[in-house]
């Protein structure tokens, strides 16, 4: 690693261990640090702009990855409880005549619920969560303030879950 | 119920500027209950790619704040994210009803405006139209064909960068790239820059705006916007435009060597949808040498090496 990175993540390693405690890594958070440094040594970064910032984003994924990993664990565990068969087939493969209308069905509402939200929140939704643009970028490009991307963003982001929860409860 | 707090921090830690991870800790601190919710939050977050159609929709915008009229770059992205999912986009400017079209390199596309003007889009263009102004077009990037409804009155305008043309009765082609815009006249006139310049160009004649200036020159009338059946006609210009031209016309990806880009060509080259017969065709008439690169092609000087054209 012949980056900064490794300076960076050893003058930061306490920190970073915090980081991972209080993000709910209990006892495994010594280990999480340790996959990370692995991980530094195994990749050849090249020069990363802002390194502090982007130690900490693995570590936050690292623990995003792990809560997905649980979960589906335990709808696997869950699902084989219930007796739904031996074959864990997963469900993003082989989808279905019916599903697929299910799924443009869902769009539909997605589509309707974004546009109720008006243009302008539709638009900062996009540009963020589809494009991956900063706030501070799309608030420039709108010529708005930072405060109002940040409401626009949230009321997206509401309607958008609720969205989700009532599917999920379908 | 959704947890406010977490989805201020689902939606700040999403930021690719987002760096106050300290703040972020301390949260995470201040209550055990604060790191499930996240982790809940920022599941149904990645699940939301299910739902969300990714395609932009046209859409008005909302009249705005009177200000400065921004440039707008995001324009430029937009449509490089509508170009990989479909041909509208979004647009956006102040006090008005902009969208915007982006056709993918290889498509073309026709807008008929309300007032009776057609714009034939070539392939790998962008324009912006007003939904209220039927008279007002942008060319952000591109080529675009013109047959426009003349109007004393209310003359037809197309901004191309800081240039606009101004139509007295027109059929005419603009093409725009990053680095020039060239525009030829196929009927009645257009002027350029009315306001500053005001050069008039009757049919037959072209302009070409580049890094060596404004230049004007003849043009066969016929010859203008040639693309929409199917040809590229040209008098004495550079390999590096034509390559633009067949790139945007044929959807390929074209590059020209650097001994290449600076030859010039005369004649017609007959567009085809097949890019294999279509160089083993064209390129020798321009004196050169199509050879495949990855998903796109090179154009080389001189003629086919055995066993180095393209194989039919």
């Amino acid at each position: 690693m012949a980056t900064g990175l490794s300076a960076i993540f050893m003058t930061n390693r306490a920190a970073l261990l915090r980081f991972l405690r209080a993000r709910g890594a209990g006892e495994d958070a010594e280990d999480l640090l340790q996959d990370m440094w692995m991980k530094l040594e195994a990749k050849d970064l090249g020069p990363v702009t802002d390194p502090l910032p982007y130690l900490y984003r693995m570590a936050n994924n690292l623990m995003l990855d792990r809560y997905r990993s649980s979960s589906r664990r335990e709808r696997r565990e869950q699902d084989w409880a219930e007796g739904a068969g031996g074959v864990m087939a997963d469900p993003s493969e082989d989808i279905g005549v019916d599903e697929r209308m299910i799924l443009n069905q869902r769009l539909n509402e997605a589509r309707a619920v974004l546009r109720d939200l008006g243009p302008r929140v539709e638009l900062v939704f996009r540009r963020f969560r589809i494009e991956g643009v900063g706030q501070r970028l799309i608030a420039e490009e709108l010529g708005v303030s930072l405060t109002t991307v940040e409401k626009d963003l949230q009321k997206a982001y509401r309607a958008m879950l609720l969205l989700k929860q009532k599917i999920d409860t379908e | 119920m959704i947890n406010e707090e977490a989805l201020g921090w689902v939606i700040r830690t999403r930021d690719p500027e987002f760096q106050d991870w300290e703040a972020f800790t301390l949260w995470l601190e201040a209550n055990p209950a604060h790191a499930p919710a996240y982790d809940a939050l920022m599941a149904a977050d990645s699940d939301l790619d299910n739902i969300v159609p990714e395609e932009p929709v046209i859409m008005p915008v909302a009249a705005n704040d009177r200000g400065p009229r921004r440039p707008l770059r995001w324009i430029a992205g937009g449509a490089v994210a509508a170009a990989l999912v479909g041909v509208i986009s979004v647009g956006l400017l102040n006090r008005s009803n902009i969208y915007s079209v982006t056709t993918r390199p290889g498509e073309t596309r026709t807008i008929a405006l309300d007032d009776g003007t057609r714009v034939e889009l070539n392939g790998g263009t962008t324009m912006r139209f007003d939904r209220k102004d039927a008279r007002f077009a942008a060319l952000d990037a591109g080529e675009a064909a013109f047959t426009v409804r003349h109007d004393a009155a209310n003359p037809f305008r197309v901004t191309v960068g800081d240039a606009v043309f101004e139509d007295a009765g027109t059929v005419f082609n603009i093409v725009h790239t990053k680095d020039a815009t060239h525009i030829g006249v196929s009927e009645g006139k257009v002027v350029y820059n009315p306001d500053a310049e005001a050069i008039a160009l009757p049919a037959g004649r072209a302009l070409s705006d580049d890094a060596q200036g404004l230049r004007l020159m003849d043009v066969a009338p016929g010859a203008v916007a040639s693309w929409r059946q199917g040809r590229l006609v040209y008098a004495n210009a550079s390999i590096a435009d034509i390559s633009q031209d067949i790139g945007r016309s044929l959807g390929v990806t074209l590059t020209a060597a650097p001994g290449a880009r600076a030859m010039r060509f005369t004649g017609t080259i007959r567009l085809d949808r097949d890019p294999a017969r279509f160089f083993a065709q064209a390129a020798p008439l321009m004196g050169l040498t199509a050879v495949r690169q990855g998903d796109g092609w090179l154009l080389k000087e001189g003629p086919a090496k055995e066993g180095d054209g393209p194989q039919n």
